[in-house]
């Protein structure tokens, strides 16, 4: 048995060493096979599938069924690129601890009879399940922080997203239910006597399996936590429906008058708005310096020069064309009178013009048409020309202004 | 006081205060000696503070119900019973349109122009927008899905739901008053005993 065990080794070696290797001839057709589900047995040839199979890395399950990566294999990808779609935890404890028996009990026999080499390769074997076990649980915890880390990010819906969590909780149980079973007073008779034995099992295992079942519960607390959120969100999401679809139904629905119960609720105590306002107060006199550069920096207001819109004219109304004529020659003589005063400079009587030139005009229409005039120019030309109307009250007991005269005159700009 | 002279300033306008419109001054009301202190300052003017619910957000209300304050939370109470439905439409499409698994809630961002994008393509939520956009909360005149987007996150905007961190970026944060907002519903929803779930059914549940 001593002698068949490197034969049975070096083959084992050949064998596992080409299998790996057809995995990474393969590698990208395998991994589309595992995104898809089944393997496109076109890629390969007709000996490469045969080795596939052969290597147990491609079985087909059914007749009817395409070719398929071996669950096995599927689980090793899903690990290796942390697809938690896929990735399986592995909770099961009692095998491993049944294993981990045998290989103590074979290990001491092995040392009782004195076959050193035996004894040797057992506990290396023991080792190996010990920290598999441990690892088991590794990549268990490693699997679902990954989850709550990504808030279980991999699946698209509020719904699946909740049925993933509780499924993750479902696991975590299952791994503390494991960590239970293992008894550590078993563990520490197992190991009694032997150095390396208890090394194994009691000091190593044990801090490990401490630190899992801490992780195991901080995860479970984060996960109770998220079921939670996702719980609140979903109640959200419906009480948004739910009720857009109630006030869709009754558009005519009014709640009660909350406003004016005894006991209003707090929610609905929104008070009006005060803005408040302030105003520069000169009382101050330190900060009159600030006022002063306030007003310093204010933009000076530009002159505005409106287009030269036309004044609004009777004109327009009177479809007569002589009467047109006449208006139109009432407005130049009065323009000619502005002009009059523009060259002239001094005070102009308006009146006293009209006889100078002997103009035809009435007197109080000749009036109304300079007054229509300077109504109707530009504000900064308005500003050039000061106006002084001469009124007099219609008589002692009417206070009506008559205007008997005007006289214009060029302001000093 | 003079220390939160321009938070109340904020209080005093109507505004809402919430961890994403002005975390410091939300921090600082979440004391309850500057509550206090805000409290008396406040109580010449008819004014107190108020929380939600879960303390997620502040505002004020009055400290004594006279006439005129019952006349004005009366008129304040129908223009929220107003915008219901406007605004739990609108917290709709967002969901729907953006593909979210859960209803919008405060500090969630949205981007105008994804929405935009996502909306045009699609004939049943264009259409859906071009109503919720003439609802009279919104009030848009305009037949262009890109004003009525606009005009839309404007007046939500305006209205203290959403906050624009940056004048002239179009995205949009969701401020503490929609949760606001979903305790009034659901107050309402309680005092009135309506039919409206926010559990699973049991099919959905099966």
């Amino acid at each position: 048995m001593v002698a068949a065990e490197p034969a049975v080794a070096s083959n084992l070696f050949t064998i596992g060493a080409e299998r790996l290797a057809l995995l990474g001839k393969h590698h990208k057709a395998l991994m589309q096979g595992y995104l898809d589900g089944f393997v496109d047995e076109t890629v390969f040839s007709e000996a490469a599938l045969k080795k596939l199979i052969a290597a147990r890395i491609l079985w087909r399950p059914d007749e009817q069924q395409p070719l398929a990566l071996r669950p096995l294999v599927s689980e090793l990808i899903a690990s290796m690129v942390a697809d938690e779609n896929r990735r399986q935890i592995n909770a099961d404890v009692a095998e491993k601890l049944e294993q981990i028996r045998n290989r103590v009990q074979a290990y001491r026999d092995a040392q009782f009879k004195g076959d050193y080499s035996v004894a040797e390769l057992q506990l290396q074997r023991l080792t190996e399940h010990v920290h598999d076990l441990s690892g088991q649980f590794e990549e268990a915890i490693d699997s679902l922080w990954h989850r709550l880390n990504s808030d279980f990010g991999f699946v698209a819906s509020l719904d699946d997203k909740i049925r993933e969590n509780e499924r993750a909780q479902k696991q975590l149980r299952r791994l503390l239910d494991g960590l239970a079973l293992l008894d550590f007073n078993e563990l520490i008779e197992l190991a009694e006597g032997n150095n390396h034995l208890r090394k194994l099992l009691v000091s190593q295992l044990q801090s490990q399996l401490s630190s899992h079942h801490s992780s195991l519960l901080e995860v479970q607390k984060r996960l109770v936590e998220l079921l939670a959120k996702f719980r609140q969100q979903q109640a959200r999401s419906l009480l948004i429906a739910n009720m857009a679809a109630f006030l869709r139904q009754h558009p005519k629905y009014q709640p009660a008058d909350y406003a004016n119960r005894s006991e209003l609720p707090a929610l609905f105590n929104q008070a009006a708005a005060i803005v408040p306002k302030a105003a520069i107060a000169l009382d101050n006199a330190s900060e009159r310096q600030v006022l002063a550069g306030l007003v310093r920096a204010l933009p000076r207001q530009q002159s505005l020069t409106l287009p030269d819109t036309p004044g609004a004219s009777f004109a327009v109304q009177w479809q007569d064309e002589t009467i047109a004529a006449r208006q139109q020659a009432l407005k130049t003589d009065v323009e000619n009178f502005y002009l009059r005063v523009i060259d002239h400079g001094g005070k102009l009587s308006a009146l006293e013009y009209l006889a100078q030139q002997q103009l035809q005009w009435d007197s109080e229409i000749w009036l109304y048409q300079i007054i229509a005039e300077y109504q109707a120019l530009p504000v900064d030309e308005k500003r050039m020309f000061a106006i002084v109307r001469d009124e007099a009250p219609a008589s002692s007991m009417n206070q009506l202004l008559l205007i008997r005269d005007i006289s214009l005159q060029l302001q000093a700009a | 006081m003079l220390q939160h002279g321009p938070l109340l300033e904020r209080l005093l306008a109507g505004d809402f205060i919430c961890r994403v419109t002005d975390e410091d001054a939300f921090r600082h009301l979440s004391d309850e000696q500057t509550q206090q202190d805000i409290n008396h300052y406040l109580r010449p003017l008819n004014r107190r503070l108020v929380a939600s619910d879960d303390s997620s957000v502040f505002f004020l209300g009055y400290q004594e119900l006279t006439k005129q304050a019952r006349e004005q939370l009366s008129s304040q109470f129908a223009l929220t019973v107003q915008s219901l439905l406007p605004l739990l439409e609108w917290l709709q499409l967002v969901q729907e349109t953006l593909g979210r698994d859960s209803a919008l809630t405060a500090g969630d961002t949205i981007k105008l122009q994804e929405f935009v994008l996502r909306t045009e393509d699609n004939q049943s939520l264009r259409q859906r927008l071009n109503q919720l956009a003439g609802d009279r909360f919104f009030n848009s005149q305009s037949e262009q899905l890109d004003n009525q987007v606009k005009l839309i996150f404007r007046r939500l905007k305006e209205h203290g739901y959403l906050l624009q961190p940056h004048h002239d970026r179009q995205y949009y944060i969701v401020t503490g008053k929609i949760d606001y907002l979903i305790e009034v519903i659901r107050f309402i929803r309680d005092e009135e005993h309506l039919p409206v779930d926010d559990t699973p059914n049991q099919e959905a549940l099966l």
